[in-house]
């Protein structure tokens, strides 16, 4: 890898105010995606703000705000310990399913939550650097576009990119209407809603999300609800374990009575961000919670989708997989 | 004495498994040599045409780089001298994307990744022949392997009531061992030793000694734990030579590693191959024709053609047959051994040709292959040393509940799962390759002690250990007493661990030295003894301290008037999700009549790795390039997806009691390559089972069954 600073800091704000010095500088925190981007010479950052020494892994309830009543988990908390907090599998097991979803026990044990929702795709002409790629390298081109594409995104594409976002906790994140806080160099908080912190590429693929250089994710509220026990994540890969997701739905169902008051949904491995399914979402609303509703949403949703030369079976997979997403969260969130 | 006379067949843990779990065991890169520096191959990135320049001025001037080695300044090397694939830095020709154009040697592997950042290189492109769909109709007979025809097959095939013709589509598949392949390179004056994880001892160190122009006693190879290899270190790669080009020029060890994403275009792959399946039976079930047409790539200049006939040629008794290869030479890194070559995928087209055949007749697949056994080699005419399908058909169905299948597919169902039973047999051929072995006996007292070396490799397959199991037996010393060297070109030349020859080539040899040394010390004797006597009586009895001999051991002289196999027949039960299409392979049973099995602990690990093989084979792996530029876009094991632990359910292993001494003394027959074989085909005939889908294109992944 290029020579590179090391600099590690103890508080927010000086990691923040490290990186705002810096514009090509970047953070290091779980580095299970960072370092093996250095490596390939993907990313080239001359710095690396350390920030492991920063107290930012706490999950704990919420005692004011907004989001009052919900879960605060802290954005340097490891995926693994998040995944299995008493508290996130008791209110959000939605969540815990989603991150235990994701990559091998070994990346989820070291990789943390804000670096999970920062992980570049695993798009691979991103990573090879003499590919044309404008994430990597505005203005190149789009391998992908014209190329092998069968993993690539069916919503929100544009021509310049068509990579998906590879998190699996994104996706549930992004139902459960999660929160995102994060901390700039001036000291400031903001709170970012979930559905907005991720982009779509636009004519900008090379902008990820909406996290501004030299802002730091310090902790993801995930706000209270009543589909603990109505939720479930699926995920449809090529092999069982430690693949990305051809296609993954993050399902929630609050009913009411025998109809559905609300459904929370949102898919993986389909765009360049979590694709809340909000067509789906908005149709079920005060619906019977039977398979003929769940289809209907579920092809609505799909209309919309868009596919390449050689991921067109996502459309037919995605419309599986939010009714069958939802038929195991109506059954109490099990296979 | 008795228990000792039976460490052959017994399951014992491995002589060196507390070596390997506690990190001891040396590979390739694990040795420490004093002043070692690093080397870092760069490699095109254009799939065809010339380097117009390579600009190294900004890489020499980094920090730490000893030398920068190119075409323009490498020493000119041999490269018709056993190093597959070229990519000597010898010319400006590039022939495939991610082709070695040279190399960096820095005092760290940081320093050295580093500078070769800094290296510019400048193509005159051509136009790359990488897609294969597009090239497929160029193929041409290859020189070496004719079309092998029996009888009228378009005239039985046009006559024929019950027939099939499909294509089966295996993709290109790469070894990917956990080690990667790597070297390090330490010249003392004109000599060179290299330690190099290579399958064939004595191959690698005739292929460097020729490359690099030197004499094979100039050149050592040391190899005593191999981390994998699975054919892709049978073959020597241009990283063993340039390693010692490296450290030649900068008069220091030199060690170089490819990396995991190197690894996909350094070391060959298993080709693409287009087999087109033409089968046709009476209605009462006899095979009439099996024709099996291959068509496949090769390297631009350099041809090699997987053998995917192989068992259409010996598995049935067929009055009409066709075999024939055609190949077409491509930008594509030239392919090579890879485990089972030709049968694991070979086997695929025609077990699922079988299972096809079969079920347009609506009779059991197992019942159809008992009715075309063949009573010899429909290849050669040859009596059959031993041939044990139709144990493993019926031994296997007893054991995995093959009664319960039903023939008509979609008739198993518990909730989203569609369950379906397949089966598919396999074979490969068994050999006893020339090998030499020294044994020396030392004595204290009364504690003799044996120390067994021969140029033979251990995969981690457990060639260690049967090699210590048979001097046990031979010489009536407990296995603990016994050591063995192996790995190393200086002690006596051996057979590799390629093609199932090893465990064959490496115990009989060892045995034959074995029983030399006791037919020699008994000569020294003047005593006369009424039961064979073992060393350890002798060496007391002789009051000798040290003693040793070498043999040269050699294939029966009529073993070759025989057809000599392994068989075996696999069963898989799988579960595929009628919603999601993943498919998950509940039960395996792999059934081996593979002659005497020197360690059944180690043979039920051979047999299991080549089953989750074969399960990756015929569901998850593929190597994919991009039809326009010739990069492979799997580019490392997060995209090139070997199974993964939840993807493989129960895997039994059954060995058949054989005992067949006409391929060599002690009966072993190999137990490497069978067990891939005939893997993917047991998987996607059960996938039919359960969903009345017939894919026939490999890996079966969850969109094919949508």
């Amino acid at each position: 890898m290029r020579p590179f600073k090391y600099s590690a800091s103890t508080t927010i704000n000086s990691a923040a105010q490290l990186l705002s010095a810096n514009p090509n500088a970047r953070i290091l925190a779980g580095g299970t995606n960072i370092l093996d981007l250095m490596k390939e010479d993907v990313e080239r950052p001359d710095e690396l703000v350390d920030i492991n020494r920063l107290n930012l892994s706490v999950v704990k309830p919420i005692t004011e705000g907004v989001n009052k009543g919900g879960i605060s988990i802290g954005g340097l908390g490891k995926n693994a310990e998040t995944a299995n907090h008493p508290l996130i599998r008791q209110n959000f097991p939605l969540l815990t399913q989603a991150i235990l979803a994701g990559a091998s026990a070994q990346i989820r044990n070291m990789a943390t939550n804000g670096g999970n929702l920062n992980q570049r795709t695993r798009c691979p002409y991103f990573y090879e650097v003499s590919m044309p790629c404008n994430k990597r390298e505005p203005g190149t081109g789009c391998g992908a576009r014209e190329g092998i594409n069968r993993m690539h995104a069916i919503f929100g594409w544009s021509e310049s990119c068509v990579a998906v976002h590879p998190s699996d906790m994104c996706v549930a994140l992004a139902a459960l209407d999660a929160v995102v806080k994060v901390q700039g160099s001036s000291g400031k908080v903001r709170s970012i809603p979930f559905a907005e912190y991720h982009r779509l590429p636009g004519e900008m693929p090379e902008k990820d999300n909406t996290l501004q250089h030299g802002e730091v994710v310090t902790s993801i509220e995930i706000p209270k609800n009543n589909f603990a026990s109505k939720s479930y994540y699926l995920k449809v890969r090529d092999r069982a374990s430690y693949a990305f997701a051809l296609v993954s739905v993050a399902a929630a169902i609050e009913m009411n009575g025998s109809g559905i008051k609300q459904a929370w949904l949102a898919l993986g491995g389909v765009a360049h961000k979590p694709w809340r399914a909000f067509e789906a979402e908005r149709f079920l609303a005060g619906k019977a919670a039977t398979a003929d509703n769940f289809r209907q949403a579920a092809e609505m949703e799909m209309k919309q989708a868009k596919a390449l030369e050689h991921n067109g079976f996502k459309i037919e997979l995605g419309t599986r997989a939010i009714v069958l997403a939802l038929t195991r969260a109506m059954n109490g969130g099990t296979a | 004495m008795s228990d000792l006379n039976k460490s052959i067949g017994q399951a014992i843990n491995r002589i060196d498994g507390l070596l390997k779990v506690t990190g001891a065991a040396t590979y390739a890169t694990d040795y420490v040599l004093k002043n070692t520096v690093h080397a870092v191959i760069f490699k095109s990135t254009i799939a065809a045409g010339k380097i117009k320049d390579i600009e190294t001025g900004e890489a020499e001037k980094a920090p730490g780089v000893l030398a920068v080695i190119t075409h323009k300044n490498a020493p000119k090397l041999n490269e018709k001298g056993g190093v597959r694939g070229g990519a000597l830095l010898q010319s400006q020709n590039i022939e495939w994307y991610g082709q070695h154009i040279g190399l960096v040697v820095a005092e760290t592997f940081e320093q050295a990744r580093y500078a070769t950042r800094l290296i510019k290189v400048s193509y005159e492109k051509a136009e790359p022949k990488v897609d294969f769909e597009k090239h497929k109709k160029e193929a041409i007979a290859p020189k070496d392997n004719h079309d092998a025809i029996r009888g009228d097959v378009d005239t039985a095939f046009g006559n024929a009531e019950f027939k099939i013709e499909a294509v089966y589509e295996t993709p290109i598949e790469h070894h990917n061992p956990m080690e990667t392949h790597s070297t390090i390179a330490f010249w003392e004056g004109d000599k060179v030793t290299l330690y190099n994880g290579s399958q064939i001892v004595n191959g690698a160190q005739g292929a460097a000694a020729s490359t690099l122009g030197i004499p094979s006693a100039n050149v050592r190879i040391v190899t005593p734990f191999i981390g994998g290899g699975f054919g892709s270190k049978g073959g020597q790669w241009a990283n063993l030579v340039l390693a010692a080009v490296a450290a030649k020029a900068v008069n220091r060890p030199v060690k170089l590693a490819l990396t995991r994403q190197q690894m996909f275009n350094s070391v060959g792959l298993r080709q693409r191959n287009h087999q087109r399946m033409r089968l046709a039976a009476t209605k009462d079930g006899k095979l009439t024709v099996l024709a099996h047409e291959t068509t496949t790539h090769c390297a631009i200049d350099n041809e090699f053609v997987e053998p995917c006939g192989d068992c259409s040629k010996v598995m049935y008794e067929v009055p009409n047959s066709l075999i024939s290869y055609r190949v077409v030479p491509m930008n594509i890194i030239i392919p090579t051994y890879t485990r089972g070559p030709g049968k694991s995928t070979g086997s695929f087209a025609l077990e699922s040709a079988i299972d096809e055949l079969a079920y347009q007749l609506r009779m059991d697949p197992i019942e159809f292959r008992l009715k075309n056994e063949p009573a010899k080699d429909p290849s050669n005419g040859k009596q059959w040393s031993s041939r044990t399908t139709v144990q493993c058909l019926q031994e296997g169905a007893k054991a995995f509940g093959w009664g319960k299948r039903k023939i008509e597919p979609r008739q198993n169902q518990q909730g989203e799962y569609l369950i379906g039973y397949g089966v598919a047999c396999g074979t490969y051929p068994a050999r006893q390759q020339n090998s030499s072995a020294i044994v020396k006996l030392t004595r204290k007292g009364n504690d003799v002690k044996a120390t067994i070396e021969l140029a033979a490799s251990d995969l981690g397959t457990g060639t260690n250990t049967i090699i210590a199991q048979t001097a046990s037996d031979a010489l009536g010393l407990a296995v603990n007493k016994i050591t063995v060297k192996i790995g190393d070109s200086s002690l006596p030349p051996a057979a590799g661990s390629v093609g199932s020859v090893g465990a064959a080539s490496f115990s009989n040899a060892v045995n034959d030295a074995c029983e030399k040394i006791t037919d020699e010390l008994m000569k020294k004797s003047t005593k006369q003894f009424f039961v064979r006597p073992t060393v350890a009586n002798l060496m007391v009895s002789e009051n000798l301290t040290a003693f040793e001999t070498r043999a040269d051991a050699k294939a029966p002289a009529d073993a070759t008037n025989y057809s000599s196999h392994s068989f075996n027949a696999n069963f898989a039960e799988v579960w595929v999700n009628s919603l999601t299409g993943m498919v998950k392979v509940k039960r395996f049973l792999a059934v081996t009549g593979a002659g005497k099995i020197l360690n059944p602990k180690t043979a039920r690990s051979q047999i299991i790795g080549g089953n989750v093989w074969g399960i990756g084979m015929a569901l998850t792996e593929e190597s994919i390039l991009d039809p326009r530029w010739g990069n492979f876009v799997t580019r490392s094991l997060a995209d090139y997806h070997v199974p993964s632990n939840l993807d493989i359910g129960t895997i039994d292993t059954i060995f058949i009691d054989e005992k067949d001494t006409i391929p060599n003394k002690l009966g072993v027959k190999g137990i490497g390559e069978v067990g891939i074989v005939g893997v993917a085909a047991a998987v996607a005939n059960a996938i039919f089972n359960a969903t009345g889908k017939r894919v026939r294109d490999l890996p079966i992944t969850p969109d094919k069954l949508l």
